[in-house]
């Protein structure tokens, strides 16, 4: 007996200095940790705090981190230059277009391939995965004459166009249909004499909520941070996205670093902001590409 | 009779979105490989068919060649770069998922995958600058010589593999992440019991079993790799007063064949070269899986 | 060079004031010709952002007599510009009055894609009045006026008085060895040996042609050029040779000791900053200076040979009515008044001949070095050839991996190995496109 409650107080002291040890361990890596995302975020933190500092300061060495006498002027200049708001304002209208028919087009096209099975809708979902495979910079060119017939160049139309469609979408939205929405609904709803219609909007659309949640962040962000497509769509200042405005705004003569500091950091805190209010639906809409295995 | 109908709104439903495709995505596919195989400039009006010549030319072409080396070492530099170290982290975050800070991990890991490019590459440019950039600062804390980063030949390259790494970090974490939450608990406590410390689980279990999500992720990274552009345009682009080294990258090279050299037709066998690298590297992926499969 | 380029040196300076006031009165005879009914709105596409006040102030200049006309500016960097002209062009969206450097406005003429000049304009620019043989020539195609001339690049020495007086020199360099010297002597260094403001800014790294055509007006100071054209009209490249060499050895050289580095700041950034001691650039310069550095004590002074000269003409698309106000509005941009408004606030240097540069010079000297050379002076214009750009990108690259290879900078023979593979690269280019001299 006694020797069994030697045994206990050694094992406890044994876990407690485990516990410890455990404590100590977890604390290192949540040191670590915070290290490491605060290192992932500095360069943005350089980027927004050059917004606001001087052009002495900016050629000063070392280099300052805070700004010691913050201006708005290269903010002020900025404004004042370049159509800023503008850009703004067309990527945010080709990337809410965008999100809206890749919405459109993957719920029908994923409810359909996942819930009407047959040998075509199988072939016609593997075609459009394969074209998935394909990078958009290989087609650009040709896509980029298709809409030149149109007549839609230096149109956020015309940048629409390359973003209609996404396979992934299809996939996410296919994957969802089959794992969350039972045969038996729909069938019950269909004895109960509903049309396809109102199946699909009244009851399949609903249940894909989280999805499409998902999905939307992912469409929007992919047509905010877009790049080669809209830089050859648009040629006329007006018609820049934000990207391309501020890709081609360092390409005068000189360069100003403060001013191309704050026009980055105008567009990078809203759309950071964005991120962190959507981050759980961003974070579940990657995340289900890790599904697929 | 009403099994035709249910199909009939099938057919119609799903027939929008089926041409789109066609329309955004077959034809202008189809259309690459059949301008690969003319001499198809934008402003003449002759576009003669001209077999393979393109290619031919490709294969001697010294500015597509050094874009295909750089652009390949970019691709397999991010590889080497991000997946262990997003192994490592994601184990780690997922170990510390209890932790007050795991949404503040998650997202500042992240951040940089949805931030616009342009805006972040330019952040880099400025670490990198050789006079003025910290990183020359922080370096010159022990002492180690200021590098010219955007300008020598080597360091150029490996700036654009940092930059890409920093945006594709996060991604292949949230994928591991995903992986570490699937796998199956009992495993590892029975593995506990018999005595296996955290990193030994990690390195005997936790990798073999995460092998389907890396062979994944690592293709994606691969892919996006080849893909490289803006960071190299933004990082080297044409402003006059000292900009950096242009790093040649196979998008940036077939744009400038296209709308500076206006030679569309070499650009698509370009583009053609850029489409059988991917489809190689996804062939790999699906032949590895399906081993693994069999195994 | 088959262009008589040297033709034009001769006769800048040879017309008098009477036949620029002839010129006038021509031109504004033919506005009043013209009324336009109804309103018209004119699109401008131009390559350089300083251009857009020049743009408009002869928008502003013709409102008088076009009180419908408006005229919308558009001026965007010139890569951009040049690509948005490719695209435009072809897909019918361009513009209506494009300006384009000849260089590159040649494919465009190769296809048909610009409108021919009207009578009254080809009549205006024919008059040796008006245009030396030089921008005649460049402002046509196959013996047919395509397009109005307005301005042309043309370099010279933009050099810092004020290090010049530190540094012991007094005059600016007069031979290609000067520059050298010079350089040595300018560079400003830290105390590890470091250079901090660079004794001579040369092109040395970017993305485009801009470092080839850099290398090809030094290698024209040394008696070189970098493509040579035959008399059957076709081309060689002409670079892997003694001028060449000497050009690139000294590029070469002076990054080797250091004069110039090439993470330093360079171009007119840095010289208006005070980072650099010295740099060949156009007169555009002057005018960045006085808005962009307006205290900086400088001086420009002509080239040990000669320059660059690179022509820009104001092209038309389409026809009828809108083209008509187009012609209209090109011919304003060539007033002997706008033409000295244009290099008296905007630095570029007007094509018309028999202007009166005198006030300019006098208001602001560093012109001189721009509008009044030596005799001797030669000049070199880019080949109006469809893939010069590609063949210049593509030496720029060749020249990019030269300067960060530390090991050439006393190698001759390895220099010469650049020097004749880059050659065989450009020729097979030429090759290609069937205008390969043999």
């Amino acid at each position: 007996m006694s020797e069994l409650v030697l045994t206990d107080t050694q094992e406890l002291r044994a876990s407690a200095r485990r516990v410890a040890n455990k404590r100590i361990l977890n604390l290192g890596i949540d040191a670590f940790l915070v290290l490491f995302g605060l290192l992932m975020i500095l360069p943005l933190v350089f980027l927004v705090a050059n917004a606001f500092k001087t052009p002495q300061e900016l050629l000063r060495w070392p280099p300052t981190v805070i700004p010691t006498n913050p201006t708005l002027s290269n903010v002020q200049a900025v404004l004042a230059d370049t159509p800023l708001l503008r850009w703004v304002f067309n990527s945010f209208l080709f990337a809410i277009l965008s999100t809206i028919t890749i919405l459109t087009t993957s719920s029908i096209a994923g409810y359909i391939l996942g819930k009407f099975p047959s040998r075509t809708m199988s072939v016609l979902f593997a075609i459009i995965l394969a074209t998935a495979i394909v990078p958009f910079e290989v087609y650009m060119i040709p896509l980029y004459f298709q809409i030149k017939g149109l007549g839609l160049l230096n149109s956020v139309w015309g940048m629409l166009i390359g973003y209609l469609v996404m396979s992934f979408g299809i996939f996410l939205i296919r994957q969802n249909v089959i794992h969350s929405i039972p045969d038996e609904l729909i069938e019950a709803a269909r004895i109960d004499g509903a049309g396809e219609f109102w199946i699909f909007f009244i009851i399949v659309l609903p249940l894909l909520r989280g999805a499409m949640g998902a999905l939307a962040v992912l469409a929007f962000f992919q047509a905010w941070t877009a790049f080669a497509w809209p830089l050859i769509v648009g040629t006329t200042r007006d018609a820049y996205t934000i990207e391309v405005g501020l890709a081609l705004f360092q390409t005068g003569f000189t360069v100003d670093l403060g001013r191309l500091s704050a026009a980055s950091a105008v567009v990078l805190v809203p759309s950071v902001t964005l991120f962190v209010l959507l981050r759980r639906n961003f974070v579940q809409g990657v995340a289900s590409t890790g599904l697929k295995e | 009779m009403l099994k035709r109908k249910r199909w009939l709104f099938a057919i119609f439903a799903i027939l929008p979105t089926l041409a789109i495709y066609l329309w955004v995505r077959i034809i202008p596919i189809e259309e690459v490989l059949r301008l690969s195989l003319h001499k198809w400039d934008l402003l003449s009006k002759n576009k003669p068919f001209i077999g393979f010549a393109n290619f031919e030319e490709l294969f001697h072409d010294q500015l597509f060649i050094t874009s295909l080396i750089n652009t390949t070492i970019i691709a397999f530099g991010v590889l080497v770069i991000t997946i262990p170290l997003a192994l490592f982290l994601a184990a780690l975050i997922h170990h510390r998922t209890r932790s007050r800070f795991a949404g503040f991990y998650e997202t500042s890991i992240f951040i940089p995958h949805v931030v616009s490019l342009v805006p972040a590459a330019m952040a880099w440019k400025w670490i990198f600058d050789a006079r003025l950039g910290p990183l020359n600062a922080f370096l010159g804390i022990f002492g180690v010589h200021p590098q010219s980063w955007l300008f020598d030949p080597v360091l150029s390259i490996i700036c654009v593999i940092v930059l890409c790494s920093w945006q594709a970090l996060g991604y292949a974490v949230l994928i591991y992440l995903v992986g570490f939450k699937n796998l199956p608990v009992s495993l590892f406590e029975a593995a506990k019991l018999d005595g296996a410390s955290g990193p030994q689980s990690f390195w005997f279990l936790s990798i073999p079993l995460l092998k389907p999500i890396t062979l994944y992720v690592s293709v994606v990274t691969l892919v996006s790799g080849f893909n490289v552009y803006a960071q190299a345009f933004v990082l080297a682009s044409d402003a006059q007063g000292a900009p950096g080294r242009q790093v040649r990258v196979l998008v940036l090279d077939m744009l400038e064949n296209s709308f500076r050299n206006y030679r569309i037709g070499y650009a698509s066998s370009e583009a053609v070269v850029l489409l059988v690298i991917v489809l190689v590297l996804t062939l790999i992926q699906f032949t590895l899986l399906r081993e693994r499969g069999r195994a | 060079m088959s262009r008589p380029v040297s033709k034009f040196a001769a006769s800048v300076f040879s017309n008098s004031g009477r036949a620029a006031l002839l010129g006038s009165v021509l031109g504004a005879g033919l506005f009043a010709g013209v009324t336009s009914a109804s309103a018209v709105e004119l699109t401008v596409w131009s390559g350089y952002p300083e251009m857009a006040p020049f743009y408009q102030h002869v928008a502003d200049s013709m409102k008088a007599a076009h009180p419908d006309l408006s005229v919308k500016v558009e001026a965007i960097p010139l890569r951009e510009h040049e690509k948005r002209v490719a695209l435009g062009v072809t897909s019918g969206g361009a513009a209506d009055v494009i300006e384009l450097a000849v260089s590159t406005a040649t494919r465009y003429l190769d296809n048909e894609l610009m409108a021919q000049a009207p009578d009254d304009v080809t009549k205006f620019v024919n008059d040796p009045a008006n245009y030396n043989e030089f921008f005649r020539n460049a402002a046509s195609y196959n013996g047919k006026v395509y397009a109005l001339p307005l301005f042309r690049g043309q370099s010279a020495l933009f050099y810092n008085t004020d290090m010049f007086k530190a540094a012991g020199l007094t005059t600016p360099p007069k031979t290609m060895d000067d520059f050298s010297t010079y350089a040595a002597k300018l560079v400003q260094r830290d105390a590890s040996g470091n250079p901090t403001v660079s004794g001579w800014s040369m092109r040395l790294s970017g993305g485009g042609q801009g470092i080839a055509e850099k290398f090809w007006i030094n290698m024209f100071q040394f008696g070189g050029n970098l493509l040579e054209q035959a008399p059957d009209g076709k081309w060689k490249a002409t670079y892997a040779s003694e001028a060449g060499h000497k050009a690139l050895k000294q590029y070469l050289q002076n990054v080797a000791q250091k004069n110039v580095t090439v993470e330093m700041p360079a171009d007119a950034e840095a010289f208006e900053r005070g980072q650099t001691a010295m740099f060949i650039r156009e007169s555009w310069v002057i005018g960045d200076i006085a808005t962009k550095a307006p205290n900086l004590k400088y001086a420009t002074a002509t080239l040990p040979m000669g320059s660059i000269v690179a022509p820009v003409n104001l092209y038309i698309t389409g026809t009828g009515d809108k083209a008509k106000a187009a012609w209209e509005f090109a011919m304003a941009a060539n007033t002997p008044e706008n033409q000295l408004w244009l290099l008296d606030n905007v630095g570029w240097l007007p094509n018309r001949s028999g202007l009166d540069f005198s006030k300019i010079v006098a208001a602001k000297p560093n012109v001189a070095a721009f509008v009044e050379y030596p005799s001797t002076y030669k000049f070199f214009s880019l080949p109006t050839i469809g893939p010069a750009d590609e063949v210049l990108t593509r030496v720029a690259a060749k020249l990019t991996d030269a300067f960060a290879n530390p090991a050439l900078a006393n190698d001759d023979a390895a220099i010469d190995k650049v020097l004749a593979d880059a050659q065989a690269e450009t020729n097979s280019i030429l090759k290609r496109e069937g205008i390969l001299a043999e």
